[in-house]
């Protein structure tokens, strides 16, 4: 502990890491759930997190809606997003292999970039609220109330989306189908709906995360890939094809960065985080938590 | 006239160039049991796909009680009353017994039979009620066998395919799992079993066809066929 001055500076740091981790993993389980449904790394998934920030800087802008309210339209906006960007792009192109769709996100992502460079410009846009900056005290730990409500929020989807996946027989079926297509289509299961679906919630959550997103940092039309990037750190850190631990590796990952941006330097945490990564893969390519979040 | 519950005739399948199935045609009356016998790669687990709509066919129709299924989709199959058990099981692993045979439910018409129809599975094997909250990784190979018929029999079909259903299961377990088809079969359940275990499959079956490079050599009851020398000779001689 020598390294942190008191403990209540650690735990202001585990908090920070964990407030952090939690909007990595929400993204996380959007991409892991897209990957579920096509076998492939779905890029654009961190760009779908900026073009949700985008609208909320619009609602908040020109309507005045406070971005904690516009969560209740960025949800079912961006689901019916998904299932057209499925019905429309990715069902066709994933008959022809997975490196076509890898192409296609790849292509969509640049896509987005210049339309949202060309809508917002390049300048660095932030949503201000009224608790923006609000915080308060518990003991010597300052927490702050926008991060506090963006990592609530964050939990909450997370549980709709576990019960979903758990529950209902749809959410079996996409759980089944990511597994075996193929038996999937002799139970009776229609395996191009089921994708359809899982495709809608995960451009879902990168809306969710997106929202969590422009709440606690400025952001510009690139910033997205290094989402996608985080949130596939995430994914190899709690396993892939699990929502508890695509969560999990995110607040792994937010604490890992949180921890070295104070005992290194900021500027080494990004660095850090690629090297875990790398060295995860290398060693524990199951996952950190390997075997036990293997079950949703 | 009166329809056979499936028939197949003249139906080609291909991958690409290659040629799996060629000009064959058969049929299954309800109740019976018909088996496909043949050595590996003779074309048995393509022809159960093919009406299953997995894989397309390039000429020949399928006909099920005496309807066309062209153009039919798989989950189409399925609600017509055709479940298949693949070679292998494919359970899905990360999926609990339970969730397994719910999925066998998935069509919307047999969902409300769902709850009884997991009591009859239980009823029907024991031991996956034992295995219930299990992931179905973890069960032995004759118990996830029994698990993969189970969860087709959820969907309450008129026409049962297995495929290879003994394969890899130890010769107690096979018994077993010929008695279970057996009984099944009496309950009403039409049968078409894939087999490499011919003998076995000849003993419950009623009639053969069986299959080699994609046609079918010869067919008739399984009690003529076992006395006939040529069938002794190129199906069995190999086998034994």
């Amino acid at each position: 502990m020598s390294y942190f001055p008191s403990l209540a500076v650690f735990f202001q740091i585990i908090i920070n890491g964990t407030f952090l981790g939690t909007m990595y993993g929400v993204a996380a389980i959007g991409l892991s759930l897209i990957f579920g449904c096509m076998q492939v790394l779905f890029i654009a998934q961190g760009t779908m997190m900026i073009l949700a920030a985008y609208s909320v800087f619009w609602l908040v802008y020109f309507m005045s809606i406070d971005p904690l309210i516009s969560i209740l339209i960025i949800i079912p906006v961006f689901l019916v997003l998904g299932w057209i960007m499925y019905k429309g792009m990715f069902q066709r192109v994933s008959q022809a292999g997975p490196s076509s769709t890898l192409l296609l996100a790849f292509g969509l992502m640049v896509f987005m970039e210049s339309m949202m460079l060309f809508i917002w410009s390049p300048n660095i846009r932030s949503v201000k609220t009224s608790y923006s900056t609000s915080a308060f005290q518990i003991g010597d730990i300052t927490i702050s109330v926008s991060r506090l409500i963006v990592t609530v929020v964050a939990g909450i989807a997370t549980c709709l989306v576990y019960l979903f996946l758990k529950k209902t027989m749809t959410g079996k079926a996409i759980r089944g189908v990511s597994e075996d297509r193929v038996t999937g289509m002799l139970l009776g299961i229609n395996p191009n709906r089921v994708s359809a679906i899982t495709f809608a919630i995960g451009i879902a959550m990168a809306g969710v995360a997106g929202v969590a997103t422009c709440l606690i940092y400025p952001f510009d039309p690139y910033f997205g890939f290094l989402f996608s990037l985080k949130a596939l750190i995430a994914i190899a850190f709690g396993g892939l094809g699990s929502v508890g631990g695509a969560l999990l590796g995110g607040i792994i990952l937010g604490i890992l960065e949180s921890l070295s941006s104070y005992t290194i330097s900021p500027g080494w945490a990004d660095a850090i985080a690629y090297a875990a990564f790398i060295l995860v893969l290398i060693f524990r390519p199951q996952g950190l938590l390997g075997k036990a979040a293997d079950k949703v | 006239m009166e329809n056979h519950l499936l028939e197949l005739r003249s139906v080609d399948v291909s991958y690409g160039d290659a040629q799996a199935v060629g000009n064959f045609s058969f049929y299954i009356d309800k109740g019976k049991i018909i088996t496909l016998v043949g050595a590996n790669g003779a074309g048995k687990s393509t022809i159960l796909n093919a009406i299953s709509k997995i894989i397309p066919t390039s000429s020949g129709e399928i006909f099920f009680s005496g309807m066309s299924t062209a153009g039919l989709k798989p989950e189409d199959i399925v609600k017509l009353g055709i479940c298949q058990v693949p070679e292998g099981r494919h359970l899905f692993t990360k999926l609990t017994v339970l969730e397994n045979l719910e999925l066998g439910a998935y069509p919307v018409h047999t969902r409300p039979f769902m709850k009884d129809s997991i009591e009859k599975a239980f009823t029907l094997f024991p031991i996956l009620k034992e295995r219930i909250n299990q992931s179905s990784g973890t069960l032995s190979g004759g118990e996830q066998q029994m698990l993969a018929i189970a969860r087709a029999l959820m969907a309450r079909p008129k026409l049962l395919m297995l495929d290879e259903p003994s394969l890899g299961l130890a010769p107690k377990v096979v018994s077993l799992l010929f008695k279970t088809i057996k009984k099944l079969n009496n309950d009403g359940v039409t049968i078409l079993l894939v087999e490499q275990n011919v003998h076995q499959a000849m003993e419950i079956a009623d009639y053969a066809y069986v299959l080699q490079t994609g046609t079918c050599k010869m067919d008739g009851h399984c009690h003529d066929l076992l006395k006939n020398s040529d069938f002794k000779n190129t199906i069995l001689g190999i086998r034994e």
